[in-house]
């Protein structure tokens, strides 16, 4: 962690109990950066059919990129089910 | 239930070793690697004391690439090569992969007595309920009726269960998930790892090549699509009746006890002939 | 001195434990039972171990899994398991795993007669398992060479990375003779090389001078891969020619050139002999007095014993019969060790002397032989 985002550290004070916070709510942003390695995908397709959060999309050939790469919440079910190792998922703080 | 930093499997798969692997697109039997690679990984095990023992058939050409001491046998005597090594090396986690005729028709009787023994070590049969290296023919775990190239009009045999017959036999840890249920099936095969005594994991895989096409089953997502919606856990299979429940994959624990191991026992020998000396 | 009055089958035993094995699988089959029971004793007590396996075919499994674990690992069986334990000394072979295989042999083919002696798996010694691969079989025919051809075969598998067959019979693995116990400490041990090159270098199967890398065993740091598959010089499955034309040429030449250390047999006046009794295992006692009784006749007979019997001792054959008219080669069984006999002086020289019904060949036989009638 960088010393330069100490800005960032003040807005992140916790805000006490019953006040009404003068910042918005930051949108959520995706928890998880999806990364597809083309060389070793095969296009089985699983991770596309079973992404619940339809991060991931095929192209005209049938393989899987990542179109939607904001939805992604992290939950692994991707990687943890690629038969070619071929896709990972590395978490956004 | 995000992992607490990222795993790199590629910490654990050999850099000289040509990618991406050699079985069918789609295949169950990598997704066991990955969970394999994660259970050990969790575990923290060293790599060097680490040995991987597979048979003949499509997942016995998993342990090669994995970085570990791996060992690709001969079909169905996976169990007695690696009873061999461990009783050699006791410190090598031995972990021993196997398909459903590997490890049950072949291998059978080698299979009834590693678990008998107790032997401190862990087998994972990845059950697809075909043989698929050699092209689709009905395994000891084909279902009774379906169709494989050498039961074209239907297989009429029995299903054999594999973890009854384990814990039958004298395992001490059996549990039984889906390449569906990756998460579980990583706790699975940690508890099997970590047991001291015989523990078997039976994966429950598909193969859309052979057994899928041969009984139209659809194709990779269909059949991991039919493990989801066809397997219950212990607590749901039991408000099931006998006939709805026959036809579910009830995933879970099926045994878990406490019992000598092998190689402990032997010690006690070691000790007597050294007294008798 | 220790000196002793033990069976053949023990004095393997004893000869496996000097040579520094520490590791029996096995099954229980007559008439070699006696060299696991030996084993079940004496292992725990030389800090090895034993186990019965379920079958023959596992035996030999846990036997090569437990020497790529470190330890020098051994079986004994007889016909009916040595025809189990094929597809495993095919896989040894491929994989260049260091084990001995002793086959007390009996009277076959199945069943047969497990109490009756007989020679009669000689072919299957050098061609029992599928496909062309290099082996090396001994033949002890007296219990101290049950002793040193025992360390010999424990030497030879750990030089040259190979299975060892010790081809013995139920007449040698029965027979108790005189035998003086050495000191352990003074029986030549072949221990495998240290390795000198860090993890990323190590080839298991790769090309060195001897034509035998150093095999590194599981658990020391090397994590390498055994496959029965065809492999390259890091034991990954390979089909280019490339890599399997080496590995054959390599396999074999491993012990084509180790001929002078891995060829025994004894001679006995073959120099100017004009008939020479070829032969080996117990068939050599008979012939001994067979000899003996046809120098009473003044006859010029010679005896070569053969003990190594694959690779056959091709020279040694020929130079020991160059001046013989006659080559007599008895055998219990219908002529199989005669066929590389014949191959090597001409079938027209050689006379067999054959018995396959479970009795010995008798001296009486022989001499009929040596003096052609």
């Amino acid at each position: 962690m960088t010393e330069t985002g100490s800005a960032e550290n003040q807005a992140a004070q916790p805000v006490a109990p019953g006040t009404v916070s003068e910042t918005p709510a930051k949108k959520k942003g995706p928890r998880g950066k999806v990364t597809v390695f083309g060389t070793w995908c095969k296009g089985c397709g699983i991770c596309v059919a079973f992404c619940p959060t339809g991060v991931l999309s095929l192209d005209e050939n049938g393989h899987p990129y990542v179109e939607f790469a904001e939805k992604c919440s992290a939950c692994h079910w991707c990687d943890t089910h690629c038969p070619d190792l071929a896709i990972i998922v590395e978490p956004i703080e | 239930m995000a992992h607490e930093e990222p795993i790199n499997y590629y910490e654990y798969l050999r850099p000289n070793k040509k990618y991406p692997n050699v079985w069918c697109s789609g295949c169950g039997i990598g997704v066991v690697m990955g969970s394999l690679i994660r259970a050990i990984d969790r575990i923290g095990l060293d790599k060097n004391d680490v040995a991987v023992v597979s048979g003949i058939g499509c997942t016995g050409r998993m342990p090669v690439y994995m970085d570990f001491n791996t060992m690709h046998t001969t079909h169905g005597r996976a169990l007695a090569f690696a009873t061999g090594l461990k009783i050699s090396r006791p410190k090598l986690h031995v972990i021993v992969v196997m398909g459903d005729g590997d490890a049950m028709a072949i291998g059978g009787n080698h299979f009834l007595h590693a678990c008998r023994r107790n032997i401190d070590m862990t087998a994972i049969v990845v059950n697809n309920w075909i043989y698929g290296m050699t092209g689709g023919q009905y395994s000891p775990t084909t279902p009774l009726n379906a169709r494989a190239t050498t039961a074209p009009y239907g297989n009429v045999e029995q299903a054999m269960p594999i973890c009854e017959v384990a814990a039958a036999a004298g395992a001490s840890y059996v549990a039984r998930t889906t390449v569906y249920h990756a998460t579980e099936m990583d706790k699975f095969l940690e508890a099997a790892i970590r047991k001291h005594g015989f523990s078997v994991v039976e994966t429950v895989s598909y193969c859309h090549t052979t057994f899928g096409r041969l009984n139209k089953r659809g194709g990779v997502v269909d059949m991991m699509r039919w493990l989801k919606d066809n397997s219950v856990g212990q607590i749901a299979a039991q408000k099931l009746d006998e006939e709805e429940k026959a036809a579910k994959i009830v995933r879970g624990v099926v045994c878990d006890v406490e019992k000598p191991e092998y190689l402990d026992l032997y010690q006690q020998v070691i000790d007597r002939a050294m007294e008798a000396k | 001195m220790d000196i002793r009055f033990i069976q053949g089958n023990d004095a393997i035993a004893w000869g496996a434990l000097a040579a520094g094995c520490r590791f029996f699988g096995g099954y229980p089959i007559t008439p070699s039972t006696e060299v696991a029971e030996l084993m079940a004793r004496e292992l725990p007590r030389h800090g090895g171990k034993f186990i019965q396996m379920e079958d023959e075919i596992a035996s030999l499994a846990a036997v090569i899994g437990a020497s790529v674990g470190g330890l020098k690992s051994m079986t004994a069986t007889s016909g009916p398991g040595f025809s189990l334990m094929q597809e495993h000394i095919g896989y040894a072979a491929m994989t260049e795993v260091p084990c001995v295989i002793v086959n007390v042999q009996r009277l076959g083919p199945s069943t047969g007669q497990p109490t009756a002696a007989s020679q009669g798996d000689v072919m299957q010694a050098r061609w029992g398992t599928h496909g062309d691969h290099p082996i090396i079989a001994l033949c002890p025919y007296t219990v101290k060479q049950c002793f040193d051809l025992t360390v010999a075969a424990f030497n030879m598998s750990e030089k040259y990375r190979t299975p060892v067959i010790l081809l013995t019979d139920e007449v040698i693995g029965h027979m108790r003779e005189k035998f003086e116990m050495p000191d352990f400490a003074t029986v030549e041990r072949v221990e495998r090389p240290h390795i000198p090159v860090p993890h990323e270098w190590y080839r298991p199967y790769g090309d060195t001078p001897s034509d035998v890398p150093p095999m590194a065993n599981f658990g020391d740091g090397y994590r390498y891969h055994i496959t029965g598959l065809f492999h390259d010089d890091k034991g990954y499955p390979t089909q280019r020619l490339d890599e399997v034309d080496p590995w054959i040429d390599r396999v074999h030449r491993k012990i084509e050139r180790n001929l002078e250390d891995i060829l025994l047999w004894d001679e006995d006046e073959v120099e100017d002999a004009n008939t020479v009794v070829v032969t080996y295992g117990a068939s050599v006692r008979s012939a001994r007095h067979a000899v003996k009784l046809a120098r009473a006749h003044r006859a010029k007979v010679g005896l070569i014993a053969i003990k190594t019997i694959w690779p056959f001792p091709v020279e040694a054959v020929e130079r020991a019969t160059a001046h013989a008219r006659r080559v007599v080669v008895p055998e219990m069984n219908l002529g199989q060790l005669a066929l590389e006999v014949e191959r090597v002086v001409g079938r027209r020289k050689v006379t067999r002397v054959n018995i396959a019904n479970g009795e010995m060949v008798t001296p009486q036989m022989i001499l009929d032989a040596i003096e052609g009638k």
